[in-house]
């Protein structure tokens, strides 16, 4: 309860930019009371909620769905299937997945029978494979299907330890003979035949602490190899409870699940949170067909990474562009009203009237057929976070109607510390703590942490969980600094920090947001340590920018002649031009190239979500930096 | 000429971003395609990437929704057909459509129709002869009575009938037996060698195509994915997987899943 204090003095001392006192969270009644780790939590909640339907799923074109009673099942035979094989309580079972119903059902049963839970991306190669596995000295894996077991195949006799993997979709592998592998059906069949030995399921989740390590999140580890984030039951379990305090109710609990669920956030925000508070998931057919999916769903709660907002927003502007003049007048009209009512609800004054009136007609008129082509009309609930958002993707969704809160947090804090309240936005703030959590800015700028939430070290890591710590907070990593009112905001990451050969000291991804908001740039990162001057490196988006050179006859072929095309250059060179005149002088990009290979999740130079990694990318363009950097 | 030599040609033909649509079906999106003259250049693509679309958005029997088409210099987008092949540019289509119920012979002055005098008649007949002497010999059968590959030979014959400075070829090896493919395309470099005459060739097989062309382009879902001389292409590793159906076995020995194409 002292980050709530901590803000209480805060509140006393300072009034808001309209002269609102700031009140915090305002606290709920908690359900599912005496569930202390994840397990119980569902095992409470499907007793409670039986024949409600909990998840929905898109198969071959048709929507299904399970109650919650067929879920505790479905969990219950994995969980005897599992101990039937053998799995004691404190080993570790690894799941090699995309986002699917079983991911969950494998990992809550896991969790009951007493294992810990390691989550593995689905673009992974065989090597990390290994290296995963190996680490987290897994003993049961469960893979998607035929291509993620190709991966295990490839390496099975390095990885002697793992005595059982378990497919969840058999198609093209009926053939296959090897004693190590079984189908997921002959997992549930067994655990129903065990059916009689329910009462030792029962038990080991009963013996479950919140002490006990509930599940392993690989860091995705830009330097080094990723290390495994212990979070223990109490984490997660504190986590959802302090999310279901802090985010409202709404009307209409739909949620989409799509992003990676090794991934913290949609693990506990995305997943756990949804399964505490009674969300119903829908999973979307193919990671290709998200949008798609969220048009038939239109989602009460809708949280996601910068880069799918970023991708609702681009989708706006391809089909304005394509509109005709009077649809694209329309738009322009509705948005000028748009952003004044948005402006109206940053700086927490009330709308007056005739703004209303106008809002209400532009909502009916234009805005409303916008938020439904997205799949937002009937969100009520919007969140971001993993990584920095522009503050203008913020303010314009705004104007859509749609509040987006953004949070932060990190693996290690089990996805999530702090929140920007409803109805209290501060664009470019990361929000205020979470109930059960306390932040600081340490001398250095750094934000640190303490908190039910705060992991219990790296798996075989002591030296590394050591030097996370100092006086018993948890570096973040993250410099930032905090307002009068308790806001915290984040300026850059601590190892990021370019120090220019004229000593001047940069944040370069205040400027890396910037240009990203552009729609033709997906990912920049600026260049420039020890050196005299910045550069930056920039992916560009290829859907619009393909779009844009076809509008203006631009010539060219494949992607990498697109990014050569003159006019491309110019294209960005103007968006970098208009990100450079927000900044001084020495802050500013002197020169860019672009990057001409079409990277995939699969490249080791972006992150599982198509982010580029500085350390990656500064390597393998070392060719195009030293371009920009000509001798003498 | 070696290839270098020969792609360093100036451009017989030149697209810029064409596109083109079946009624709201947009098929070639913004495809913009570079001819050197005396060149092989060739097409790959799946069923429905397009790579019929471009080939009659060329010859002027589909007009391009948008984009240019350069011939020799001259804008020819949305010309007539008959100026087109006028102009020198010939099609032979898919499925090679010839006249079934005309003599051979009476296919080959159908081709030579729009251009040419008696002199070049006689001049074209006699190397039409040479490279397929078959035709020769069947000059008086009505086409209609021809096998598949006889067919596919009259169908490029009548093009070159036309005498043109360039041929859009399509789908050549269509039906026909291994061997019979082979024998076509060994006549098509020839023509190309032979007689300067610059093709585009759009193809299935991919094998064939690379083998005869010098230049690629792979095209998916009416766009343009990778372009590089064919040496080049039969290197990349998505081309060997997709196209020439060479693939990685594994540990186990069948494989079904496909691995993501990237392009590079």
């Amino acid at each position: 309860m002292n980050g709530r204090a901590q803000l209480s003095g805060s509140q006393a001392s300072a009034a808001g930019p309209a002269g609102i006192g700031f009140d915090s969270f305002g606290t709920r009644p908690q359900p599912l009371p005496g569930a202390d780790t994840f397990p119980k939590v569902f095992f409470a909640a499907a007793r409670l909620r039986g024949e409600a339907v909990m998840f929905r799923e898109k198969k071959l074109g048709l929507w299904t769905y399970t109650r919650w009673s067929q879920a505790l099942a479905v969990v219950e035979e994995l969980g005897l299937g599992l101990i039937e094989l053998g799995l004691a309580a404190g080993e570790t079972v690894s799941v090699l997945s995309n986002t699917r119903s079983e991911w969950i059902y494998s990992d809550i049963a896991a969790q009951a029978a007493g294992a810990v839970v390691s989550g593995i991306y689905p673009t992974d190669s065989a090597e990390q494979v290994q290296f995963l596995c190996e680490d987290s000295g897994s003993v049961f894996l469960f893979v998607e299907d035929e291509e993620q077991l190709d991966k295990f195949l490839a390496v099975a006799d390095r990885l002697p330890r793992i005595r059982k993997i378990v497919v969840y979709d058999m198609e093209g592998l009926h053939d296959l003979d090897d004693p190590r592998v079984v189908s997921y059906e002959a997992l549930l069949e067994a655990g129903r035949a065990a059916r009689g030995r329910l009462g030792e399921l029962e038990a080991r989740c009963a013996a479950g602490t919140p002490e006990k390590v509930a599940i392993l999140v690989y860091t995705s580890g830009t330097t080094g190899k990723p290390k495994g984030t212990m979070l223990t039951q109490g984490n997660v379990v504190s986590a959802v409870r302090s999310l279901f305090e802090v985010f409202p109710d709404v009307s209409r609990p739909e949620r989409m699940a799509f992003l990676p669920l090794c991934h913290v956030g949609e693990r506990v925000i995305g997943c756990y949170y949804a399964i505490f508070a009674g969300h119903r998931l829908n999973f979307v057919e193919d990671p290709n067909t998200v949008f798609e999916n969220m048009r038939e769903v239109q989602p009460g709660i809708f949280m996601a990474v910068p880069r799918v907002w970023e991708k609702l927003y681009s989708a706006v502007h391809i089909a304005l562009n394509e509109a005709t003049a009077l649809e694209r007048l329309a738009a322009r009209l509705a948005f000028s009203v748009g952003e004044k009512v948005a402006a109206r609800r940053i700086a927490w004054q009330p709308v007056p009237l005739h703004l209303r009136a106008g809002y209400w007609l532009a909502r009916v008129l234009v805005l409303n057929n916008l938020r439904r082509f997205l799949g937002v009309n009937r969100v009520e609930v919007a969140s971001t976070g993993a990584a920095p958002i522009s503050p203008d993707l913020i303010r314009w969704f705004l104007a859509l109607g749609v509040e987006i809160q953004e949070l932060w947090g990190m693996s290690e804090l089990a996805g999530v510390s702090s929140l920007v309240p409803k109805g209290k936005l501060r664009p470019g703030s990361i929000g205020v703590p979470l109930p059960n959590m306390r932040m600081r800015i340490a001398e250095d700028g750094e934000i640190q942490v303490q908190g039910t939430q705060v992991f219990s070290g790296y798996l075989g890591q002591p030296e590394k969980t050591a030097e996370t710590f100092q006086d018993g907070w948890l570096c973040s990593g993250d410099i930032g600094r905090v307002d009068e009112l308790g806001y915290f905001y984040i300026t850059d990451r601590k190892k990021d920090i370019i120090i220019t050969a004229g000593g001047k000291n940069v944040t370069p991804s205040e400027w890396e947001n910037q240009l990203k908001f552009s729609p033709y740039i997906t990912d920049a990162v600026v260049i420039g340590d020890k050196r005299k001057y910045l550069t930056c490196l920039v992916m560009i988006d290829q859907e619009n920018v393909e779009h844009w050179a076809l509008d203006r006859q631009v010539d060219f072929t494949d992607y990498r002649s697109l990014t050569r095309a003159p006019e491309v250059r110019e294209l960005i060179a103007d968006e970098v031009e208009k990100v450079n005149a927000r900044f001084a002088r020495v802050e500013q990009v002197k020169d860019f190239r672009l990057i001409d290979i079409l990277l995939s999740a699969e490249d080791e130079e972006v992150t599982p979500t198509m982010k580029l990694k500085r350390k990656f990318v500064e390597q393998k363009y070392a060719h195009l930096i030293e371009e920009m950097y000509p001798k003498g | 000429m070696s290839i270098d030599a020969i792609l360093a040609n100036p451009e017989q033909l030149k697209t810029s971003n064409l596109e083109a649509a079946y009624g709201p079906v947009k098929a070639v999106r913004g495809v913009s395609l570079s001819v050197p003259r005396e060149s092989i250049v060739t097409i790959l693509g799946s069923n429905g990437a397009g790579k019929s679309t471009i080939l009659r958005a060329l010859s002027g029997t589909l007009v391009p929704t948008r984009g240019q088409v350069h011939f020799n210099g001259d804008n020819i987008t949305g010309d007539d057909p008959a100026a087109i092949v006028r102009a020198g540019l010939v099609h032979v289509p898919e499925g090679r459509e010839v006249f079934p119920l005309l003599s051979v012979g009476e296919n080959l002055l159908m081709g030579s129709y729009a251009r040419g005098d008696g002199d070049a008649y006689a001049r074209n007949l006699e190397a039409v002869f040479g490279f397929f002497p078959i035709l020769k010999e069947r000059v008086r059968q009505p086409a209609g009575l021809l096998s598949g590959g006889q067919q596919q030979m009259l169908a490029i014959s009548r093009a070159l009938m036309g005498d043109p400075d360039m041929i859009l070829l399509d789908e050549p090896s269509l039906g026909l037996s291994p061997r019979l493919t082979k024998e076509i395309f060994e006549i098509i470099v020839r023509i190309n060698r032979e007689r300067g005459t610059t093709i585009l060739l759009v193809e299935q097989n991919a094998n064939m195509a690379l083998n005869a062309a010098d230049f690629g382009y792979v095209l998916e879902n009416g766009r343009v994915v990778m372009e590089d001389r064919c040496d080049r292409l039969r290197e990349k590793q998505d081309i060997q997987e997709f196209y020439l159906g060479r693939k990685e076995q594994g540990v186990r020995e069948t494989r079904r899943w496909k691995k993501r194409k990237t392009w590079r």
